[in-house]
C-alpha cells in the first residue's frame, strides 16, 4: 500500500472523527425531546405531516405496538413498491422504455429496497424506469434508513431510559426524515453534481465517437439517488455497476466523499446514544469498538489489493510508481487505483450499504475476505444507520453476560440487571442470522439451480454463493457479481433471507428493549462492571470476533483462505 | 393493526410525492444554477456535434474492432462489446480464473482430457499460459475428449485473446515494445464500469511513440500533450493521476 493510500485512510479517519462528533451532538439535541436546533424551519413541516396523517406524536408506544407499526409500514411499503416495479412499463416517467419487471423480480427488488439491502438482480440502465427509481426505489431508501434510526432510538430508550414505553414510531420516522436525511441529502447531492455526477431527466443521448462509432450516453436523476443510497446505508445504485460508474462516482474526492456519507452517520448515532443516556463515555466506547473493526478489515483488503494478483505474468507491472497505480486493477477504475477502491468498497462492508466502486468478484482472495469479514462480524463496523448501534448493543449485552459468568455476578448493563428472559432473546438474536446464511447457503451448494448460477469454478464459486447469502441476510446487498442471481431459485431464497434478516432482529431487538424498559436502575458500586472503559472495549471486540467469526470459519477456510493457499 | 396500515399508506403516499418527485426535481433545479454542464453528463461537442462525455471512455477501433494506431487506446472494457454506455459492467472474473490469468501451471491447468494437470499442454512459444479456443473462437477451459481446437498454420494452438498474458503480447506488438518489456497493469485489465475514461501515465507514455509515428508528429510533442491532459491527484492526495483518453485524442485531432 502506497503512502497515498495511508493518506486517504488518515483523511477519512480525521473527517469521520470531526463529522461524527458534530453530528452526534446534533442528533442528541434533536431526539432528546423538547427544544431542538432548527425548530423554526422543521417544526412547521412536522406539524403538517402530523395533521395529514392524524398522528399524535406525544403518545408513546409500548415495544409491541412500536414493532407492529414497523411491520405494518414495511408491509405497505413493500406492496406499493412491488406494484410500481411490476407496472413501470405502463406508468409515465419512462424515457428509456423499461418494461415492467417480472413478478418474482419485482418482489425481490421491492423486498430488497424496503429492507435496506439493495441487492440488485436487475440492471438500472435498462430495467428500471426513471419514475420507478425516483418515486419507488429512492423513497424506499429514505424510509429504510429512517426506520433503522427509529428502531435504534426505541431500543436506546428501552435499554437506557426509565419509562415503560419506547417512543412513537411515526414521530421518530418523521423526525429522522425531516431533520436528518432530507437536508443532508440535498447538500450531498449538490456536492456530487459538482464533481460530475449527473442529475437530469432525459434518456440516452446518442454520440458519434471520434472513431466513427455510436455511443448511447445515459442520463437520469442519479445524484439524488446516489446520496441517499450512501447516507441511508442502502447501497442500491442508479446504474448497474454502482459506484464504479463515472456518472455516479466521477473523481477521487467523490470516492472518499461517498465513503464518508456512509460511515459518518452510524458513528454519530453511536455517539448520540451515549449522550441520550447521559453517559457520553459509553458512546465513545462503542465507537472505539466499531472503529477498530473498521480499520482492521479495511486495511487487510487495501494491503492485499495494492499487492496485486500474483498469478499475472511477472512482466505485467503491478508495483505502484509515480506513473502507475499498480496493484490488482482487474475490475477497478484508474482514477481510484487499488488503494482508493479497496478503501471505499471494503470500508462500506461493515455497514449495510455494501456500496462498491470496484468488482468484488475480481478481488484477490485476501482482499475479498476482508469484505466478507466486514459483513459476517454482524455489520457493526460501524453498521447501518441505527442497525449498527442496536446490533452492537445486543453484542454488549452478551458480553456483560459472559463477563458476569466469569466473575460470578448478576450481569448489569447501564445499571439494569440482565436476566434469563433478556438472555434468551439475545441468544435468539445472535443465532438467527448465521442459521439463515448457513442453511440457505448449504442447500444452494447441493441443488442444481443453486450451482448452475456460479460463474467462477472451484473455491471462488463457493465464496460467490456464501457471500450472496451473508450479504442479503445482513442487508448489505453487495455481491460477488459472477453469480447469476436473477433466476427463480435465487430470487426466492434471497428474498426470504433478506426479509428475515431485517425484521427478525428488529422485533427481537425491540423485545429486548421492551423487557428492560422501566426496569429498576441500580446505583453504581465498586463491584459494578465498567462497560465504558478500555477493558470492556477489548472484551466486546473479543465477543464479536469469537461469536461472529467462529461460526463462519469453515466457510472461510473452504472459500477465500483455501483459494489463497492453493493459488 | 388496521389503523397502523392506513397510517402507513397515507404516510407512504405523502412521502412518495415529496421525496419521490419533489426532492429529485429540487436537486435538478438547484444543479441547473451553475452546475448544468456536470448535471447533463459533462458532454463534449465538436463542430456542434455530440462526440461523447468527458467522464466516459469510448472505443478507438476500426469497424473490425482493431485499435486505430493514431489514437491513444483506453483500457480493455467489459461493457457490452466494449465501452457500451448502455450496459456498464465488469468481467467479474475471479483472480485465478483461466479466462483472466490464463492457464498457470500448478494452479488451474488441465490436461487434454480436462483432468487437473501439472503443466499446460496448450502452451505456445509466445504464451506459456495459452487458453485454447474452439473453431468458433470461444475459449475452452474444461476440455473433454474429442474437443476440436483452432490451430495456427504452424500447428500451435490459437489462444483466447482476452487473457492478461495475451493482452500483454498484443499491447507490446501494437506499441513496438520488446517481448519482455514491462506492461502497465491497467493496460491489460478491464475496469469496474467498463467505461473508465482514464489510463495511467505509464500506459499513455508507452503508447506515445506509436501515436506520434502514425500521425507524423515528433514524439516530444505527443509526450508534452500527454502531460497536459494528465489530471493529478485531487487535492494532491485523493485518487490516482490519470490521463483522459478522449480529451487527449481530441487535442491530437486538433493538431493534425
Amino acid at each position: 500500500m502506497s503512502g497515498w493510500g495511508w493518506g486517504q485512510l488518515a483523511f477519512v479517519g480525521a473527517v469521520t472523527v470531526v463529522g461524527a462528533s458534530l453530528l452526534g451532538k446534533y442528533l442528541a439535541a434533536t431526539f432528546r425531546g423538547g427544544k431542538a436546533p432548527g425548530d423554526r424551519v422543521f417544526l412547521p413541516i412536522e406539524r403538517a405531516v402530523y395533521r395529514v396523517t392524524r398522528i399524535d406524536p406525544d403518545s408513546s408506544q409500548r415495544w409491541s405496538s412500536y414493532a407492529l407499526a414497523v411491520l405494518a409500514f414495511g408491509l405497505v411499503s413493500t406492496l406499493f413498491l412491488y406494484l410500481v416495479l411490476r407496472f413501470q412499463g405502463h406508468l409515465p416517467g419512462n424515457p428509456t422504455h423499461a418494461p415492467g419487471m417480472s413478478p418474482l423480480l419485482s418482489f425481490d427488488t421491492a423486498a430488497s429496497f424496503i429492507t435496506g439491502t439493495n441487492w440488485q438482480a436487475y440492471s438500472g440502465e435498462t430495467q428500471a424506469s426513471y419514475l420507478a427509481q425516483m418515486a419507488g426505489l429512492v423513497v424506499a431508501q429514505f424510509t429504510a434508513a429512517a426506520v433503522g434510526l427509529a428502531v435504534a432510538l426505541a431500543i436506546v430508550r428501552g435499554i437506557g431510559g426509565s419509562a415503560r414505553t419506547v417512543g412513537n414510531f411515526w414521530a421518530d420516522l418523521t423526525h429522522g426524515l425531516v431533520r436528518v436525511f432530507v437536508p443532508l441529502s440535498i447538500i450531498g447531492a449538490l456536492v456530487l453534481v459538482g464533481q460530475g455526477a449527473v442529475q437530469n431527466f432525459h434518456g440516452f443521448s446518442t454520440a458519434t465517437t471520434l472513431a466513427g462509432g455510436t455511443q448511447h450516453i445515459p442520463g437520469g436523476p442519479v445524484a439524488s439517488m446516489e446520496v441517499i443510497k450512501l447516507l441511508g446505508t442502502n447501497g442500491g445504485s442508479f446504474y448497474g455497476v454502482g459506484g464504479a460508474h463515472p456518472f455516479e462516482n466521477p473523481t477521487g474526492f467523490a470516492n472518499m466523499f461517498d465513503l464518508l456519507l456512509v460511515i459518518v452517520l452510524p458513528f454519530a448515532i453511536a455517539l448520540m446514544f451515549g449522550r441520550l443516556i447521559g453517559r457520553p463515555r459509553q458512546g465513545r466506547a462503542i465507537v472505539a469498538v466499531m472503529a477498530i473493526l473498521f480499520v482492521g478489515h479495511t486495511l487487510v483488503s487495501m494491503q492485499a489489493e495494492a499487492h496485486g494478483n500474483h498469478l499475472l505474468p511477472a512482466s505485467v507491472s503491478q508495483v505502484a510508481s509515480a506513473q502507475n497505480p499498480g496493484g490488482n486493477m482487474e475490475g477497478k477504475e484508474t482514477r481510484f487505483g487499488p488503494d482508493g477502491s479497496a478503501l471505499m468498497t471494503v470500508g462500506t462492508m461493515g455497514t449495510t450499504a455494501g456500496a462498491t466502486d470496484s468488482a468484488l468478484d475480481s478481488y484477490t482472495p485476501v482482499g475479498g475476505a476482508g469484505a466478507f469479514v466486514g459483513i459476517i462480524l454482524g455489520e457493526v463496523s460501524p453498521g447501518g444507520d441505527g442497525g449498527g448501534l442496536y446490533s452492537i448493543l445486543v453484542f454488549a449485552l452478551l458480553a456483560v453476560f459472559v463477563a458476569g459468568l466469569m466473575v460470578g455476578r448478576t450481569p448489569e448493563f447501564l445499571g439494569k440487571k440482565i436476566r434469563a428472559p433478556q438472555m434468551k432473546l439475545v441468544v435468539a438474536y445472535v443465532l438467527a442470522i448465521p442459521i439463515i446464511i448457513l442453511v440457505f447457503g448449504s442447500i444452494s451448494l447441493v441443488v442444481a439451480p443453486g450451482t448452475r448460477a456460479i460463474l467462477n469454478p472451484g473455491m471462488h464459486g463457493l465464496s460467490e454463493v456464501t457471500y450472496a447469502f451473508a450479504s442479503v441476510t445482513l442487508n448489505n446487498g453487495s455481491a460477488f457479481a459472477g453469480l447469476s442471481a436473477n433466476a427463480p431459485y435465487y430470487n426466492t431464497l434471497l428474498t426470504l433471507a433478506m426479509l428475515a434478516g431485517r425484521f427478525v432482529p428488529i422485533v427481537l431487538g425491540l423485545a429486548i428493549a421492551g423487557s428492560l424498559a422501566g426496569a429498576r436502575v441500580h446505583a453504581r458500586t465498586r463491584a459494578t462492571l465498567d462497560t465504558s472503559g478500555p477493558t470492556f472495549v477489548v472484551f466486546l471486540l473479543g465477543v464479536i470476533v469469537v461469536v461472529g467469526g467462529l461460526i463462519y470459519l469453515p466457510m472461510l477456510i473452504l472459500g477465500p483462505i483455501g483459494e489463497r493457499i492453493v493459488g | 393493526m388496521r389503523r397502523y396500515l392506513s397510517t402507513s399508506l397515507v404516510m407512504l403516499l405523502g412521502l412518495t410525492v415529496v421525496l419521490g418527485l419533489g426532492y429529485p426535481a429540487l436537486v435538478a433545479g438547484l444543479a441547473a444554477l451553475g452546475l448544468g454542464h456536470q448535471a447533463d453528463g459533462s458532454l463534449v461537442y465538436r463542430d456542434g456535434k455530440l462526440v461523447g462525455s468527458q467522464l466516459l471512455g469510448q472505443s478507438f477501433t476500426d469497424s473490425n474492432g482493431n485499435p486505430l494506431p493514431r489514437y491513444f487506446q483506453p483500457r480493455p472494457s467489459a461493457a457490452g462489446s466494449g465501452y457500451d454506455a448502455s450496459s456498464s459492467g465488469a468481467t467479474n472474473l475471479g483472480p485465478s480464473n483461466a479466462l483472466l490469468v490464463g492457464f498457470v501451471p500448478g494452479v488451474n491447468t488441465v490436461g487434454l482430457d480436462g483432468s487437473p494437470s501439472k503443466t499446460n499442454p496448450f502452451a505456445t512459444p509466445a504464451d506459456p499460459a495459452c487458453v485454447p479456443t474452439d473453431p468458433k473462437g470461444n475459449p475452452v477451459t474444461s476440455p473433454s475428449r474429442g474437443q476440436k481446437y483452432a490451430k495456427n498454420p504452424d500447428g500451435s494452438y490459437v489462444c483466447d485473446p482476452n487473457t492478461v498474458p495475451e493482452r500483454a503480447i498484443a499491447y507490446r506488438q501494437l506499441n513496438g515494445l520488446a517481448p519482455t518489456a514491462p506492461v502497465p497493469v491497467d493496460a491489460v485489465t478491464a475496469s469496474g464500469s467498463g467505461l473508465d475514461p482514464g489510463i495511467s501515465v505509464a500506459n499513455a507514455l508507452d503508447q506515445a511513440p506509436r501515436v506520434a509515428q502514425a500521425r507524423h508528429l515528433p514524439t516530444d510533442q505527443v509526450v508534452a500533450l500527454v502531460h497536459r491532459y494528465t489530471a493529478g491527484r485531487q487535492w494532491g492526495f485523493l485518487g490516482e493521476p490519470t490521463v483522459n483518453v478522449l480529451e487527449l485524442n481530441l487535442a491530437l485531432d486538433r493538431l493534425s
